[in-house]
Parts: structure tokens; sequence; C-alpha cells
């Protein structure tokens, strides 16, 4: 048995060695360097664009714009929206103009100073409320990137007949991943004038499509291997550093290795998503909800991105994990030339979660309810349907992770003035929303007698090579790690989809079940089973030509309804609760989290270590968007005011692991990467109104904000 | 990417003062850390000397009633220094919330003063302890007290050709004194808020109150004038009250008013609020 | 241009380098020392953590120059006996280790600390990594492993 077993992850010995290469590690032989020429205005004409300084630059080799691109010069996971390089127009403060490749980093860089661009400046768009009146068009076809409606019941007609109603308007801003390695990668073309790209990504075989349009060559002509990558959180998933690599190998013919600097990903990659969010909730007096109205208003900055997804996940889970009879949604999703936001750890469900919890608890003071009891009456369950009236028929363990809960909630005591507790629930749908999102894998038999297992996986630190791995040993019965993985790399591997969205455990957890499905019936066939050794059936599948086991899965969903979004957008859902105590000081309006009881319905935790990871991890990061971290544009420039959470702001956690197997999943598991940080948040918010009587509807709640509301309020009692 | 310079390491101080009379454009390194990081924002300077290493400007001593800091004492050593903990200690706890604790590894207290930020941790608790700053160059010597030393925010008036040699402190002892800091993360974060004291009463009346206020006006100061109040006054709410009117006064007079002072004023009455009730 | 001499875990090295060059970038381009990272050139994330003379330093921040005559040690020093350390036994057993961009910095960090202290209470281990980031752990089992290696390396009476 490997299920269930804190199996070491495969990755870590190299790591801990100092050993693991990752991309920023990557060199080659005669290899030049790469770096970007990007906009210093948010909106404008390219009108000159003056090279002559830069090439005269010993070392410089090539300067590359949107007029050497071979073939499509636009790419974008969902929607084909973005330049490579700005033809003509910039968008946003940070676009990416021009490559220059020069012998050293430095010449790069120095010439890249060097660039002289007239710009003729158009109307910046930063409003994105204003961003749908302006005459000035981002995009030719308008403004709105994208109107999701939920609509399910009555909503207007509930509200008549609720007893209480709130309604309350909550903003968050931009976040950066701020992993600890930024965007890198080296290119170069292979013995066959192939051309690779070995970099620091999330999802090897999208890239390599887009590279492929990108150099007008097919996509067996573009090979993309993932480095170590040190980090994700959902902004490796664009491609970045591959396309500009792609270009200069093209044009150069030799390695080329580029790396951002922490200022440039900051400035140029995607964010999270601001959302405004005006939320109307209804109750009657025993706590049962009535209907929620929802308005939501997202800035995706001048590009898609994930923008859509954005608009469309956070709406049909704007009622948070609760029965609500009548639901209405409105999502829009608007261009403007403020940062590039994209996919980032939730897809804007943390943003909703904050609005969904603190309404709750708000409903819950009026009518005098525990906040713990009103989430208990509205849980969704098995058999409840949700705000697209999906039936839940399996794993729906939110209840379950409520009553992990429950004793230190109920025992909860404040022990000094300004201390808080909160509660936060979340429920999160695995994998793409209601669209086909597979994973496929394949496993052969090596001449040495093991398995090989062929992933194409992105490991990203979350641990998946190793979760897959005691997933096949199981599948296959085996006693012994007797598989070798052979991964991240789109010669040796089928595509497995991206790497976000929760899925890879849950969806190529089945593909890599499937796999073995087929491995195990010829193993038995074999002999495997009665003691026939592995590497005799090898030694034999050798001489025969070695047979290839393929693994397919691609969750049962349905296409959301549009104009409604009813359907089964998700194959299946995970549940959590956290309660968090803080500590406010009302002097100095420093709040600190002290304590968070983190519980999770991951269906089955395959990897406890794992899971413990994704939770403590997932709290860090809530703790940060809570507290801290506000990206402001034009002024977040470095990690000197970007701040991250440190071990010292870190609260003790207890993680509670909740298993309501999920049937559709493998051996029961489904997801937890991004359900670790969705409620933590907003149970912080609901702490600090525990301990202030102070309601932060805007995020992050950080020490000015946080003091100014404490003298607002004094104010106002006076 | 650090722009061309030319770096060398003295050894002794003699070295020190004869490079920096000699070199061009030259710039005094001690742990680097703000320095490197101005200038790989693109500072340029010709000549960097490295200073960290020279024995005479390290250590503590006890002279006279007064002691004296080597520039080169980092802060993580100056925060455990038993002199420093027991004599200065305010300014013991300052070094120890500095950066974090590669930082104050590196960074040296020196270094500190001769960037002059508004928000340098070292510097209310100096100012307190009326510290007095000796400059060297190669052919003169002398004394700045610390207020007088820094000039503006990032400007002092220690010549290019001077060395901070020594930084002269009064021990404090028999006085409550701390140092209390805000700053947006639990640490590793520029304070946005330092304040100082050393305070010393009997029987119900303020007998001494040092106090000094950082990252609220342009440079650190000392609210001399709210000590004045204090002295010899009797401890109570309405003393305190005044104290602390004065105070806010004394700063908008400083720099009129500014938008963090929404944030920094109620949170600096708090905080004065606590040390004067002890 | 200069030539400075070092130990560099344990061993003698002794390189060129540029006046202008950092630390980070002389172990990393002149020596190969990829283990020591760059997150953000300006002191404010620690992977390129070194230590220097067994004190954590930021190496982005460091002049190699300043290097000459110290002790250098990097993450190889701590399994240069073939073995690994027991933090990085810990570290791989407690589920310390996720994307691993931090790994080796927090090991050096943690590391001082054990020289420092041999009894690390939840604080000072807490405050002995508080210099380095970490995006994917929330540090938890990190803090975890410390204080595994520390009982470890308390029984072996190992340093
Ligand atoms: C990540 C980070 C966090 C930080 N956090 C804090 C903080 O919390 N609080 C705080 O106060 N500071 C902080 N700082 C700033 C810095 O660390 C301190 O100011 C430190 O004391 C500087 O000392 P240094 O030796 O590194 O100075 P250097 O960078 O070497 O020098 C700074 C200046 O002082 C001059 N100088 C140095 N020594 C002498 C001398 N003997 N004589 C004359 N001039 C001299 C130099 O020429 C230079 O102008 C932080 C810096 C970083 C990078
Ligand atoms: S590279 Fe970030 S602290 Fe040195
Ligand atoms: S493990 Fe990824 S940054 Fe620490």
């Amino acid at each position: 048995m490997f299920i269930g077993q804190d199996i070491t992850r495969v990755d870590a010995l190299d790591k801990v060695l100092g050993k693991a290469a990752f991309a920023h590690d990557l060199t080659k032989n005669n290899m030049l360097f790469a770096c970007v020429v990007r906009s210093s205005r948010p909106h404008a004409v390219l009108k000159r664009i003056d090279v002559s300084a830069a090439r005269a630059l010993e070392g410089v080799v090539k300067i590359i714009s949107h007029e050497d691109i071979p073939g499509e010069n636009l790419f974008g996971a969902i929607k084909k929206d973005q330049p490579f390089l700005a033809a003509g127009r910039v968008r946003y403060k940070g676009e990416a103009i021009l490559i220059v490749v020069a012998a050293t980093e430095e010449t790069a860089r120095r010439a890249s100073e060097l660039v002289r661009i007239e710009y003729e400046d158009l109307e910046n768009i930063s409003d994105p409320f204003l961003s749908i009146q302006s005459p000035v068009l981002i995009h030719d076809g308008g403004n709105l990137l994208s109107h999701r409606k939920v609509i399910k019941g009555d909503a207007a007609k509930a509200f008549e007949s609720s007893d209480v109603i709130v309604e309350n308007t909550y903003s968050t801003t931009w976040i950066d991943h701020a992993y600890m390695e930024t965007e890198a990668g080296l290119g170069y073309l292979d013995d066959r004038g192939r051309m690779v790209v070995a970099s620091s990504t999330q999802n090897i075989h999208y890239k390599m499509k887009e590279i492929s349009r990108l150099l007008a060559i097919p996509p067996e002509e573009v090979r993309v291997i993932q480095a170590t990558t040190g980090g994700g959180f959902g902004g490796k998933l664009d491609v970045t550093v591959e396309g500009y690599l792609a270009l200069a190998v093209w044009h150069t013919k030799r390695p080329v290795f580029m790396r951002y600097t922490r200022e440039e990903s900051l400035l140029a990659q995607t964010k999270r998503h601001p959302l405004y969010i005006v939320y109307k909730t209804g109750a009657r007096k025993d706590g049962s909800l009535t209907a929620v109205e929802v308005n939501i208003v997202g800035d995706t900055g001048p590009y898609n991105s994930y923008g859509e997804t954005v608009c469309l996940r956070a709406a049909v889970h704007a009622t948070g994990p609760y029965e609500v009879p009548n639901v209405l949604v409105n999502s829009r999703m608007f261009y403007t030339n403020n940062p590039v936001a994209g996919a980032m750890r939730g897809f804007g469900v943390p943003q909703l979660a904050l609005a969904h919890e603190s309404q709750l608890d708000e409903i819950a003071g009026l009518i005098g309810m525990d906040p713990l009891d009103i989430r208990m009456k509205n849980a969704l369950k098995r058999g409840s349907l949700t705000a697209t009236s999906q039936v839940l028929n399996h794993s729906a363990g939110l209840l379950e992770t409520l009553k992990a809960i429950e004793p230190a909630w109920r025992e909860r005591r404040k022990e000094r003035p300004g201390s808080g507790f909160g509660l936060g629930c979340m429920y999160y749908g695995i994998g793409n929303t209601g669209i086909s999102n597979p994973s496929s894998c394949y496993l052969t038999l090596t001449p040495e007698g093991r398995v090989e297992m062929h992933s194409g996986v992105c490991d990203i630190g979350q641990g998946s090579d190793t979760v897959l791995l005691q997933i096949l040993c199981d599948a296959l019965g085996m006693e012994e790690m007797g598989i070798d993985l052979v991964r991240g790399d789109t010669d040796t591997s089928y595509d497995a989809g991206s790497t976000s969205a929760s899925r890879q455990t849950y969806i190529s957890g089945m593909a890599v079940c499937d796999a073995a499905q087929k491995l195990k019936k010829y193993l038995k066939e074999q002999g495997y089973y009665d003691g026939k050794p592995l590497k005799d059936i090898c030694r034999d599948a050798a001489d025969k030509g070695v047979p290839i086991f393929e693994g397919y899965f691609d969750p049962p969903t349905t296409a959301p309804d549009p104009e409604t979004s009813q359907g089964a957008p998700y194959a299946t859902y995970a549940f959590a609760t956290h309660m968090t105590e803080v500590d406010v000081d009302e002097v100095t309006g420093v709040c600190k989290a002290v304590k968070v009881h983190a519980a999770h319905d991951v269906g089955r935790a395959i990897n406890v270590s794992n899971v413990k990871g994704q939770i403590y991890g997932g709290v860090a990061m809530g703790i940060g968007l809570a507290l801290m971290e506000e990206f402001i544009p034009g002024k977040s420039e470095s990690f000197d005011n970007y701040y991250l959470p440190t071990s010292m702001d870190m609260p003790e956690v207890e993680a509670m692991i909740v298993e309501d197997r999920e049937p559709t999943g493998p051996f029961g598991a489904k997801g937890v990467g991004e359900p670790a940080l969705i409620p933590q948040a907003a149970a912080v918010v609901n702490a600090i109104y525990d301990a202030t009587g102070i309601r932060m509807r805007q995020l992050p709640c950080d020490i000015e904000r946080l003091k100014l509301a404490l003298e607002k309020d004094k104010e106002n009692k006076r | 990417m650090l722009p061309k310079f030319a770096s060398v390491t003295a050894r002794t101080k003699d070295e020190a003062l004869s490079w920096l009379s000699s070199l061009e454009n030259p710039k005094i390194i001690a742990g680097g850390t703000d320095l490197m990081v101005k200038m790989r924002a693109g500072k340029h300077y010709s000549h960097i000397i490295d200073v960290a290493g020279i024995p005479e400007l390290l250590g503590v001593t006890e002279k006279d009633g007064r002691m004296s800091i080597g520039p080169a004492m980092t802060h993580a050593r100056l925060s455990t220094e038993a002199s420093i903990v027991r004599n200065a200690r305010s300014l013991a706890l300052a070094c120890g919330l500095v950066g974090s604790p590669q930082i104050r590894n590196m960074g040296t207290i020196g270094g500190n003063l001769g960037n002059a930020s508004p928000a340098a941790d070292s510097i209310p608790p100096l100012l307190i302890h009326d510290a007095v700053l000796t400059l060297e160059s190669r052919d003169a010597r002398r004394k700045v007290p610390l207020e007088e030393a820094i000039v503006a925010p990032y400007v002092t008036s220690i010549d290019v050709k001077e060395l901070i040699d020594s930084i002269e402190i009064s021990p404090l002892r028999g006085y409550r004194e701390g140092y209390r800091r805000v700053a947006k993360r639990a640490t590793w974060a520029i304070s946005r808020l330092g304040v100082a004291f050393a305070i010393r009463e009997e029987n119900g009346r303020f007998l001494d109150a040092r106090l000094a206020i950082g990252s609220c006006t342009p440079m650190p100061f000392r609210a001399k004038k709210v000590e004045d109040l204090l002295k010899g006054a009797p401890k109570n709410e309405a003393t305190i009250s005044e104290a602390i009117r004065m105070a806010l006064e004394e700063i908008k007079l400083i720099s009129g008013i500014r938008p963090s002072y929404a944030y920094k004023l109620p949170v600096l009455q708090g905080i004065l609020e606590e040390v004067l009730r002890g | 241009m200069k030539t400075i001499r070092f130990l560099l875990n344990g061993k003698e090295a002794s390189i060129e380098v540029e006046d202008n060059e950092t630390l980070l970038c002389a172990l990393r381009e002149r020596l190969g020392i990829t283990s020591v990272k760059e997150g953000c050139g300006i002191g404010e994330c620690g992977t390129c953590t070194v230590l220097v003379d067994d004190e954590p330093h930021y190496s982005c921040l460091t002049l190699a120059s300043k290097a000459n005559g110290r002790d250098i040690k990097t993450v190889e020093y701590l399994s240069s006996s073939g073995v690994l350390h027991p933090l990085q036994e810990a570290f791989i057993r407690s589920g310390a280790v996720q994307c691993g961009y931090c790994t080796p910095a927090m090991l050096l960090s943690a590391y001082s600390l054990l020289l420092r202290n041999a009894n690390p209470d939840a604080h000072d281990i807490k405050e002995a990594i508080s210099g380095n980031l970490c995006r994917c752990t929330g540090y938890i089992q990190i803090e975890e492993a410390i204080k595994n290696a520390a009982e470890i390396c308390k029984c072996n009476g190992q340093d």
C-alpha cells in the first residue's frame, strides 16, 4: 500500500542537495542571452522605435520585433488576443515590445536600455467601471470581455419573503504569485534542428502548441521540457519566456537563455484579478438562506489570459458551499490598461469567499445564530443542489469539515482583549469549468524489468510526481516502488493538461488508473500476480516489442447553459472549513493570525504530508491575501514593497483531513491545492470582526486600513 | 547587475583614510545592505572602499562614563552585546529588530547612520543617548552630535573623505527604556513608526523622560519640548495627554500634514500613552 | 579583476573576480554552485543565503571581494562527508520541500541556528528562518524538520 502513506517525495533528495536544475540554472555551450524591452506606458501607439544605439553595442547579436515573427503573434490559453511582441500599440505598462539577444546578459540588458521608443499616448483606461463607457476600445470587440450569469429560481421574489436581508460591497486587489523562482528558460535547436525550450512552467503541451503557432512549424518540430520549477500558483500557465526564447533561437540558431528579474516579473506578469462584489443575501429567521444576488465586476487588464475563466468560476461559486434555492449572479469582466490579470490559485473563488463568508456571519449576527450553526444549517451535502442545480451525488464532506472544527470552535475563549475568532468555508469545483479537460499518460516496460510511467504532468512543487507514482503502485498492486518516472517532456509524454484548477491528482490520477488497469490485465496474463518476476515479463516483452499502455480521463461535466449557467460544470468538488484566531492590536492596527484550524475534505489523502503541505502553504497565502499583499501598479516594484508572509507572520496551523471518498476519483481522491487558500482570508476577516466589531470589506486588511477603520469606528461611536 | 567600479578592502583605518583622500569619487562600504541596493538601482561611484573588517572600527568600549561604539559593529552583535543591553537597551532592541537575521549579520550601525534613512531603526535610540559621532579624515578629526550630522533624509554632513570613527553615547541606568516599532509585516519590513524611550520616575513624578521618534518626520527627531514638559511633572493622565498633544504638534510643525499621518499620528498617540503610562 | 582566496565548503578556493561582482554571481557563474539562488537581488527573499563564517548572509548584497579570507559555506557543505546531514534528512521526511527553490538557503539558515543553539525552541526556529521567504510551504513543515533535526543532532553529538 502506497496510498495514504507519507511516501517521501521523489524530487526532494535533489532539492536538499542543491542539485535540482531549475530553469534559472540551465546553461549550454555557446549560449546567448535574451531580454525584453517593455513599454513604459499603459496605453499608447508606438510611433517610432530606434534601436540604432542598442544595435551598435558590442555583443548585441539580434534585436527582434513583431515583424520578425514567422507565424502568429497572438497567444492566449482561452482566446488568442495577446501579442508576444507589441505590434504598433501597447496596452499595459510592461508589455513586451522587442527582444534583445546578446553575448552576455549584461549586454542584453544594457542594450535594452538604449532602445528609444516614441509613444503617442492613448487614454489610459484604469477603472473597470468606466471601461465600458470609454469611446476608446482596447480591442475591436469592445471593452467587455465576458458577462456570465447564474440564474436559479427567482431571487427577487425570494427576497420579498425573506426575514433578513444583508447587502454589502467587497473589493480585492491585485496579488502577485511571487513564486520564489522568476520566469526563466533555455532554448536551443537539437541535433535534428528541432526547437527545444526548457522552462519553469505549469503546462508543457500547451506551450508546445503556442510555440508551433508562433513559428509556423508543426508541433512535432517543437519540444518543451519542464525544468525544475520554483513555484507556479497559476502564474506560469501563460506563455512567458518560452515564446521569446523560441523567437531568439529561431533567428540566431544558437542556444539562448533568459530569466526575468524580480522587478520584471512583478511588472510584466499576470496577477490575481481585483474583483468588486456587490452581494445581497436573504435568509429566514431560522437561518436558512433564501436567496443571493451577486454583482461582480472584474478587471482583467488588456488581455484575456484567464479572465473569462475567472469570470465564470467566480459566478458559479458565488453562493459559497450552501444550499441557496434562489440565485442571481451577474459576473462581468472588463478590459482595462492595468496589469494583465490571469490565473492565480483559486481563479476568483477566494475573492468570492471573502464576500459570502462575511455575509453569512452578518446574517448570523442579525438573527442571533452562531456562525458555525448557520453554516451547518445551510451546508451542501450529498443530494444537495448547487447554485447551478447540479445534484451532489457523491463526495460532499462540508459538514464533516465543520464537525472537525466544532470542538475547537465551541471551546474558543477570548483570552486577551483584541482576540477574535472567525470561520470560513468553501467549496471548489475540481478541474476546468464545464469544458473537456482530459489528461492522458502511458506506461511501458523497460528491459531492466521496471514499469515506466510517462507523465506530462508538471510538478511545480505540489508533489504530483510522487502522488501519481503512489496511485500507480497501488493500482498495479505492487509491493515496491518498481517504477521509473519519465516526466515533464513533450517528447516522452502525452498531454496531461495544465497543473491548475486543483486537477492533477484527480484527473491525471484517473488517467494513470486507466493505464494501470490495462497494464495490470497484461501483467496478469503474463503471470506477474502468480509470482513471475517482472524482470522476466519485461524481457519477454522486449523480445516481442514492448507494448504501450495508454491512460485517459476526462471528467464528466456539462457545459453551463449560456444564459443561466445551469448544469454540472465539475465532476466533483472539494470542501473545507477554516477557523482562525487573531490578535488585533488596536493601537497599531496590527492583526496577527494566531491559530488556524483547517479541515479539508480531499476525498482521499493519497499523501498526507503533501496534503498538509498544501494546507499550510494555502494558509500562508491566505494570510498574505488577508493582511498584507497588495500589488499597486507603478509602486510595487520589488519585494521591498510587496510583502509576503514570513515565518513570523504564520499562525500555528492544525490541518485536519476529512475523507469523503469520491467514487469517480483515483482511490477516492479529489484535490486540495486551491481549496487550501480559498477560505483563509474570509476566516481572518470574520475573526477581525469578532475582535473589533469592525467589518473589513476591502482586502488586504493591512495595518493602515485596519487602524483607520478602528479610528473611524471610534469617531462614529462618539 | 552593478555599475562598474573599482573596489579596495582596507585593513586599517589609516589605509581607509588615505584611500578616501586620494581616490576619486570614493564611497565607503560596510555591510553593503544599503549601498548594494542603491548601486543595483544605478547609483555610481568610481571607488568603493570596504571598511567592514577594520579592527579599529569594531567593538564597544567604556571610558569616562561614556560608551564608544565602533561603526562597523553589526546589528546582530549590538543587539546581544552585554554592555549595550545593559546601558542602552533601546539600542539593543532596535538593532535586534532591523531587517532579517541576514541583514543584521551584515548591516552595521555606521551604515545605518551613513544612509540616514528617516526609518533607520538605530537612530531614535542613539538620539536619546545623546550620540556624538567622531568623524575622521586623513587630515582632521571632529566631533558632531548625531542630530547635526543628519541634515536631510538620506543626507549627512559627513564629507566624502570622512569616516565615522566611533559613535559615543551616554549610558542610561535606572531608566525604563525600550523601543517600539510598527511595520507592515511581523519582521523584515521597514518601520512605519519607531519610538525610543527612556524614562526615570520616582514617587509619581517623571524625573527624566527621553523620547525620540523615527519614520514620522524627514529625520528621526528627539522630542525635546515634550521632555522638558515631563521633567519633574506629576505622572498622571493630564500630564500624559498634554505631552502627547505637544508631541503631535511638534511633528506637524516639523513636516506639516502628510497623508500618512492619518495612520501614524493616532498610532503614535497610542504608543506614547502606553510608553508614558508604563 | 582581483584574486580572492577563501574556504569554500571546507576547501581552499581561489578565483578571479571583478571588482563589482557579487558573491552570488561568483558562486553561480564562476564556481557553478547553482544551489545558491537569485530570487530578488536586493536582500528581500533569502534564496541567495550563504554562510559567511557560519553566519547567514545574503550573497546578492555581498561583494565577492568580501569573501576573501573567510569561510563560505553553501548547502553542498552539509553532505560533503558523503551522507545527508540530519537537517537534509529531516527536510525530506517532514515534507519541508515543495518547489525547493528556497530549500538550500533554508537549510543553511537552519544549520547556522543549530551551530549557535543546540536546543532551539519554536520561536528560535521561526526567527532563524525569518529572513528566508518560502511561498509554497507556509514554513510549518520546515520548522518541524528543524526541530526534528535538532533532536537527532543532539543524540549524535553532531554539529
Ligand atoms: C532587506 C533590507 C531590510 C532592511 N531593514 C532595515 C530595518 O528594518 N531597519 C533599518 O534601520 N534599516 C534596514 N535596512 C537598511 C540597512 O540594512 C541598514 O541601514 C544598515 O544598518 C546599513 O548598514 P551597512 O553596513 O549595510 O551599510 P552600507 O550599505 O555599507 O553603507 C550605508 C551608507 O553608510 C556609509 N557608511 C558605512 N559605514 C560608514 C563609516 N564607518 N563611515 C562613514 N560612512 C559609512 C556608506 O558609505 C553608505 O553611504 C534594510 C536593508 C535591506 C536590504
Ligand atoms: S536574491 Fe533575494 S535576498 Fe538575495
Ligand atoms: S518550497 Fe517553494 S519557495 Fe519554499
